[in-house]
């Protein structure tokens, strides 16, 4: 009986000291550290402040207190942000991401402006090759001068304008 | 005073209808006297909208809450100037100031001295006029600014606090007068397209406008950006936000109009292009007005949601399909003057480049801000498209913005030899290679920074060698002094020169976003009374915890006393404020500033036995930012500047008509 009770008080202090060194390793995340930032940027809060559980402040808001004690177990648990990330969206869904996910639809988020800048960009090239071309066609191209060239032209061509302006 | 207050709006609104139409009667009959009483309904407009502003700076000024504008977003104890600033705080404010800029714009245009005689004027006013009646309407019908309570309230609902600031006070005027600004550019454009002429009056006198535009635009997100770094306590200064979205759209295409209109004048060339920049420009500002007071996006800025964001989406359909159509009937007359290029390399060429990147990076923040909507509508899910999607899209665009800022100075015109390039580019690009290593072995090893820091290195030296030889061939031929020789050299191409140190004002930004935004340190401790929080080179001592009261307020403090290497810095006081009419409190942030970095101190929290809690941050290279954007605003005012020396605007060349 005695053993019973010695192996009882045994697990309890083990269970207590668990519980003790998991609070303990809550408290030591920084809720402002570069890791903590990494995690909880992800997430849009949605107390209607518009920012993400990094930025929105846990004293004015507490919604994002009890979200931010909960990443911070799900850190101390071991777990990276990317399952984290995947926790929270199998919950509630992709809206709460403050970005889209690179998969699906909302893939198209982030590549159309990059395909449709290399378009514009093929676009503009071809363009371009059209009016060289086009001139290629006409006359042969002379030589153009250097920049150094063009700088003392401009310089002088507004030298004679000032000069013209005091006579007419 | 409710029926004069009104009556300026209702009046105006008659004002301008007759205005509108009288012009149009003066251009279709040709009649000079038609024109000419639609003159003075352009002075009449004017006047009315000053009324209307002035009323409703006497009834807020007042605090006449029998109003509802004045009881939502003032109180009795509200210092002065914020009862005043409170004009532009809500809806119907903000849309009374934009009507009242317009209709100072369109007088200054009508009678300004270059316009006169022009038969542009009649076009130019006639096509404001619209956007007047449009406004004037919103202002009589939808959003409306002198509407009486049933009963008098003995007290305001008071001012946001946050925008107690004196950041506020000319961060939403800045804006306003860019967003109205860009009207102008569009109503030069379709004015010429009408009258069938772009030639260099036209361009002469749009770029004019676009640069002042261009310049309040960005004042406005400077400004903006600036009150949000002191006064939101969360140590940034742009968030990706759509209203912050809506007005640097319309910056950046503003931006690549300014660029390839050089091209036009130059060669004549791009017209179709560059008048289509104008109309996505102005376009842009009206798109971005209806996504921000619609509700159809959640935003930090806190608009009242309202049908009227539907009213700026029909008017701005209708204004493009307009103008689409104006183009589209001019299209020959515009593609036939079409010129070529010389070469791939060469300044025309990254003059197109610069234009793809820029209006690229518009396009890119277009979709980000409206994929939440298309997310809804194709799929159902609302996703939100914050910092992180605009950070990751926009930096590789913006840094090849960069890039080609730094080439395309040292680019000549028509061809680049390899022989040029070489002379050119060999000292610039070998000084940014050394600086990049250099970087990395001083311990700068992030990819972005490194990369960035090396494309402004090559920016800051081709900018420096396009001074020193402009200096160098004035003196050659002059025999001046060098800064006699430079400051002549300056004010004589007033538009090169100003644009170059918009071009610095950008490299010094960039820096300091780089900084800011890749080597910031943060923290947050809770702190017994006497203890310390360090961080970086940084001590904060935590002395004392008190609390005062100013006026209804309530302020608790923290008197914390720096130290940065062991050298005292001083004692600093991070507050915290209740408002004694408004829920939220907010941060007065405490910010030791210097070339090298910013200290931001937060008081977050305390408890009974003194114990407080304090974000604590460090923020690299902030103030090279605000020295960026004050370049910026140098250059473009050196720019546009009138002086002794600027070039005689060019002789109107198209078209006479009976009328002007």
């Amino acid at each position: 009986m005695r053993n019973k009770l010695y192996i009882g008080l045994l697990i309890l202090a083990f269970i207590f000291q668990g519980s003790f060194i998991r609070v303990e390793a809550a408290k030591q995340i920084d809720y402002k550290s570069a890791e903590f930032k990494a995690v909880a940027q992800q997430f849009a809060c949605t107390c209607g402040c518009g920012q993400d559980h990094y930025e929105c402040d846990p004293n004015t808001c507490s919604l994002t207190t009890d979200f931010k004690k909960d990443l911070v177990e799900m850190m101390n648990k071991g777990w990276d942000k990317d399952k984290i990330r995947e926790y929270y969206v199998n919950i509630y869904g992709e809206e709460i991401l403050t970005s889209p996910e690179k998969s699906g639809f909302s893939l198209t988020a982030w590549i159309l402006p990059f395909v449709v800048l290399g378009a514009a960009a093929i676009a503009v090239f071809m363009i371009i090759r059209k009016w060289v071309k086009k001139r290629g066609t006409e006359e042969a191209v002379s030589e153009y001068e250097d920049t150094k060239d063009e700088v003392e032209g401009e310089i002088l061509s507004s030298m004679i304008d000032e000069e013209r302006k005091k006579y007419l | 005073m409710y029926l004069f207050a009104n009556a300026t709006i209702y009046i105006g609104l008659a004002i301008a209808i007759y205005t509108l139409l009288i012009l149009t009667l003066g251009i279709s009959t040709k009649n000079q006297r038609f024109i000419n009483s639609g003159k003075g309904g352009v002075i009449a407009l004017l006047v009315c909208s000053s009324l209307a502003m002035l009323s409703l700076f006497y009834l807020l000024a007042s605090s006449q809450f029998q109003y509802e504008y004045v009881h939502d977003y003032t109180s009795s104890e509200l210092p002065i100037i914020y009862k005043l600033t409170a004009l532009w705080a809500g809806n119907a404010g903000s849309l009374l100031l934009w009507t009242f800029f317009l209709t100072l714009y369109t007088v200054m245009i009508v009678f300004s001295r270059k316009m006169r005689g022009n038969p542009m004027v009649p076009y130019i006013s006639a096509i404001l006029m619209a956007n007047a009646v449009f406004f004037f309407f919103i202002l009589g019908f939808v959003a409306k600014p002198f509407v009486l309570l049933n009963e008098i309230p003995i007290e305001g609902k008071g001012l946001n606090p946050m925008l107690q600031n004196p950041g506020m006070i000319i961060h939403p005027v800045t804006l306003y007068l860019g967003y109205v600004g860009l009207a102008i550019p569009f109503a030069f454009a379709m004015a010429a397209l009408i009258l069938k002429n772009v030639d260099d009056f036209w361009i002469k006198m749009t770029r004019r406008w676009t640069i002042i535009a261009w310049l309040f635009l960005s004042l406005g997100n400077i400004f903006g950006g600036q009150w949000a770094y002191v006064e939101l306590g969360w140590g940034g200064y742009w968030a990706w936000d759509p209203v912050e979205n809506a007005s640097f759209m319309p910056w950046l295409t503003a931006t690549a109009f300014l660029h390839s209109v050089m091209i036009q004048e130059r060669k004549n060339m791009l017209k179709i292009w560059n008048i289509s920049l104008i109309i996505v420009s102005y376009a842009l500002t009206l798109f971005g007005t209806f996504l921000v007071r619609s509700g159809v996006l959640t935003s930090v800025h806190a608009f009242a949601n309202s049908n009227l964001g539907l009213y700026f989406l029909i008017f701005m359909g209708i204004a493009v399909i307009l103008a689409l159509y104006v183009l589209m009937s001019r299209y020959n007359l515009l593609k036939r003057s079409a010129g070529e290029f010389n070469s791939f390399v060469s300044k025309e060429s990254s003059f197109l480049v610069n234009n793809l990147l820029l209006v690229g990076a518009a396009f890119a923040v277009f979709w980000g801000t409206i994929f939440p909507l298309v997310s809804e509508a194709v799929r159902g899910t609302k996703v939100t498209v914050g910092l992180p999607f605009f950070n990751k899209v926009e930096a590789p665009i913006l840094l090849s913005m960069m890039f080609v800022m730094a080439v395309c100075p040292m680019l000549a015109w028509q061809r680049s030899t390899v022989k040029n390039l070489r002379k050119n580019f060999l000292i610039p690009s070998i000084l940014a290679v050394v600086g990049m290593i250099l970087m990395v072995v001083l311990g700068i090893q992030k990819a972005w920074a490194v990369i960035g820091y090396g494309v402004i290195i090559l920016l800051l030296v081709t900018h420096y060698l396009e001074f020193y030889r402009g200096v160098k061939a004035r003196r050659k031929m002059t025999k001046e002094a060098p800064l006699v020789a430079l400051y002549r050299l300056m004010i004589r191409n007033r538009r090169r020169y100003g644009g170059y140190i918009v071009h610095l004002g950008i490299a010094f930004i960039t820096m300091g976003i780089i900084g800011s935004q890749n080597y910031d340190l943060e923290t947050m401790k809770t702190v017994a009374l006497g203890q310390s929080i360090e961080l970086k080179d940084y001590r904060i001592n935590y002395d004392r915890l008190d609390q005062k009261k100013e006026g209804i307020n309530d302020i608790v403090y923290a008197d914390v006393t720096v130290f940065r290497n062991g050298k005292k810095l001083g004692t600093f006081q991070p507050e915290k404020v209740f408002y004694g009419n408004w829920e939220q409190p907010s941060s007065e942030v405490a910010i030791i500033s210097s070339v090298k970095e910013d200290l931001y101190i937060v008081l977050s929290a305390w408890e009974d036995d003194g114990k407080a809690t304090f974000v604590v941050k460090v923020n690299p290279m902030m103030n090279w930012l605000w020295f960026g954007s004050f370049m910026i605003v140098i250059g473009a005012l050196f720019a546009i500047w009138n002086g002794k020396y600027q070039n005689v605007t060019p002789r109107y060349t198209g078209v006479r008509r009976e009328v002007s």
